[in-house]
């Protein structure tokens, strides 16, 4: 063997590792089309919208599937109640964060537990990466993997020149004809704005995604109206925040009992609602602050806000009609219950008809004297 | 480089057949017990991380319930960091008294962790906390696998009690006896050596474990740079451990200067190597699989990975500060030693 014969493979091994070569573009016309999925439209179209399960460590798995297939079961016999026998849960988003300090048992059981309740209720799930997905015990591909390969998930994350890992579509179609387009975006974890800075800052949904998103819309078709999932709140919810509470008559409902934890830095805002609201999207919904479920509609239709938490993992608030916070009370008082409850259930959007949605809150929690359970109408 | 490892630089060179045999098998078993103490205190940072961030989040209630579950993952950490401690207790020691105390007294510790388990998994079996002995997460086991960890530490612990019951005046192992650690400033040292000895199981757990659950399709060089972070860590303790404490006292005098120079130049380009990863890719640290790094959240990845690149390199430092005030009690004697003119 020569030198140059031994050099060879500390060349081509390090090449093999990476992914250089193999990397596809987004904005090829053929590799668009791969991003999307197609489900069938029919009225009342019912989404609903699971977030923050966070299974980790600590978890007891057993009471957190069991609190779920309640959550499950009360959708289903809900949409069943308000719109027909016929009636069913058709796509569970899971918007993030569905595990932190995890690992690879955890997970396993989790797409089972997911497959068995898709059989039982006859529904398909969408999976998005939140900031803490990608820290636990096992291979981030691995992870992608395992909803890859499940027989009723929806997911796509190909080896591309696109921004994070869960960006894909599902589109609803009548025959031929898109009639609503779902987004699934991942809004990443975090960045550091140096080497050397000590902290990171929360990730925002990035350019190339923004583009990506305008392209397959543009696909589908301009008039086609959208509803976009995501983890980690943009800027934009602080901002309509701010000018519901410097007056400005927006309808607005829920509670706010903590920051929307995005990075709060101008530098780095998305501006993915403001380009996004011009092209169709009339909603946005997503997860990460576990106390807020606040929810607000702009003046030209689009609906921005927080889906429930799911399950009493790591943090969620504990409302208190006797509470002195104002927020609080304002929550209470939009919402109208009159007892004491967790601030933990599910968000449920039935697209109504080609230009419209209803979205409802759902709030359960177990107890022993009788599970409490009330659906919010937004 | 014979200089270096030249067999009568070493204790081992001192000893017997039979004292090099004992020597070697609680070495194996420290190694052994080593792995347990990095693979349970990862599963122990795991818990606390999640305690941290439900108390960071103001929900006490829940960092109450999550660590009461986790009540066996924490046992097991300290029974692990035990088991290692008794078996240290067998070389670090001045007197064979001393030693035989300090191993009654580890043993009984030990006994009492792996009893409290014990004793906190049936408890929370019998208040329903846990629905069956194998109700599953973490592990399918779960507790059961806990029940049975802790049994096979009873029963360490109980042999050791008999075993040093039986001896009786005898003495339990005959090899040469190591130095007390001094006196002045023996707090410092002690905590200064725990938190190196766990940043080093941590750094075994994260080497192996990375090693599997690392992105080295798409973040080659960052995870390339933290996977040899990693390794220099465990190297570097595996160094200091089984090569320097293994010197002869006069060698360790004399060689100390030249193994912390090297050891910071490793260092110091090992934090070179991890900048440079860092700069090339600003968002890596999130998105390589930072389940290697269990307390760091994802605004705070950066300051765990500089607590983890840096210790090497502090660790040097006192090496060197050590290196030179040895090398200067060395000439001090070397001149006292010089007959009067």
């Amino acid at each position: 063997m020569t030198k140059k014969t031994r050099l060879l493979p500390l060349i081509v091994v390090p090449f093999c590792l990476t992914s250089c070569g193999r990397v596809s573009d987004f904005r090829n016309a053929d590799n668009l089309k791969k991003y999307v999925f197609e489900m069938e439209y029919h009225q009342n179209f019912n989404i609903l919208q699971l977030t923050d399960i966070h299974w980790n460590i600590n978890s007891s798995t057993y009471e957190s599937k069991q609190y779920m297939s309640k959550v499950l079961a009360a959708a289903d016999a809900h949409v069943k109640l308000e719109q027909g026998a016929s009636a069913k849960i058709d796509l569970v988003e899971l918007t993030g964060d569905m595990f932190m300090l995890s690992n690879s048992y955890e997970v396993t059981d989790f797409v089972k537990f997911f497959e068995k309740k898709s059989e039982e209720y006859g529904f398909k799930y969408a999976s998005i990466w939140g900031n803490h997905d990608r820290h636990g015990q096992y291979h981030p591909n691995w992870l992608a993997d395992q909803f890859r390969k499940a027989k009723n998930s929806l997911y796509y994350e190909p080896n591309d020149n696109l921004y994070g890992r869960s960006n894909f579509m599902i589109n609803l179609k009548d025959g031929t004809n898109v009639k609503w387009q779902i987004a699934n975006l991942d809004s990443g974890a975090s960045f550091s704005e140096s080497p050397l800075s000590p902290f990171r800052d929360y990730d925002y949904i990035r350019e190339d995604q923004i583009e990506w998103w305008e392209l397959e819309h543009a696909a589908a078709g301009a008039s086609v109206p959208g509803i976009a999932y995501y983890h980690i709140p943009q800027d934009e919810n602080l901002k309509l925040w701010n000018r519901v509470q410097s007056g400005e008559a927006l309808k607005n409902k829920f509670f706010k009992l903590e920051d929307f934890a995005d990075n709060g830095n101008e530098k780095y805002a998305s501006n993915f609602l403001d380009r996004a609201r011009t092209q169709g999207l009339k909603g946005a919904f997503m997860g990460h602050a576990h106390n807020v479920d606040w929810t607000v509609q702009d003046t030209d239709g689009l609906i921005v806000g927080l889906g429930v938490k799911t399950g009493i993992e790591l943090y969620y608030a504990h409302i208190d009609t006797a509470s002195t916070d104002p927020a609080m009370q304002a929550g209470l008082a939009s919402v109208g219950i009159a007892e004491n409850f967790d601030l933990i259930g599910a968000s449920l959007v039935t697209i109504t008809d080609d230009a419209n949605f209803d979205l409802e809150h759902l709030y359960l929690n177990e107890r022993a004297s009788g599970d409490f359970v009330s659906w919010v109408k937004f | 480089m014979k200089k270096f490892f030249s067999k009568d630089n070493f204790i081992l060179s001192t000893f017997n057949k039979g004292q090099r045999i004992q020597s070697l098998i609680i070495s194996l078993a420290l190694i052994v017990f080593f792995v347990f103490t990095a693979y349970t205190f990862m599963n122990a940072m795991y818990a606390f991380a999640d305690c941290i961030g439900s108390i960071v989040c103001g929900s006490m209630d829940s960092a109450l319930r999550d660590a009461t579950r986790s009540l066996p993952l924490f046992l097991s950490c300290f029974m692990s960091v035990w088991a290692m401690l008794l078996l240290q207790a067998a070389f670090r020691n001045v007197s064979d008294e001393k030693r035989i105390r300090s191993l009654k007294k580890d043993a009984i510790v030990l006994l009492a962790f792996a009893g409290a388990n014990l004793v906190a998994i049936i408890a929370m079996l019998v208040m329903g906390k846990f629905h069956s002995i194998v109700e599953g997460s973490p592990s399918p086991l779960y507790p059961l696998d806990s029940i049975l960890y802790s049994l096979f530490f009873v029963a360490l612990a109980i042999f050791t009690l008999v075993y040093l019951a039986k001896l009786q005046d005898k003495i339990p192992f005959q090899v040469p006896q190591r130095g007390e650690i001094v006196r002045k400033g023996r707090g410092v040292y002690c905590v200064f050596v725990s938190f190196w000895m766990l940043i080093a199981a941590f750094s075994f757990a994260a080497f192996s474990i990375g090693l599997f659950i690392t992105d080295f399709e798409h973040y080659f060089f960052f995870a390339l740079a933290l996977t040899l972070v990693y390794l220099t860590n465990v190297l570097f303790f595996g160094f200091w451990e089984f090569y320097y404490n293994e010197l002869k006292e006069e060698k360790k005098k004399e060689l100390l200067l030249p193994l912390a120079i090297f050891g910071l130049i490793v260092a110091v380009l090992m934090v070179a190597l991890y900048m440079i990863a860092l700069a090339t890719n600003l968002d890596a640290p999130s998105n390589f699989g930072f389940g290697t790094l269990p307390i760091a959240f994802t605004a705070s990845v950066n300051m765990a990975t500089l607590v983890v690149v840096f210790t090497p390199v502090i660790v040097s430092i006192v090496a060197l500060i050590k290196g030179f005030r040895k090398r200067k009690l060395l000439k001090a004697s070397a001149e006292e030693a010089k007959p009067q003119e």
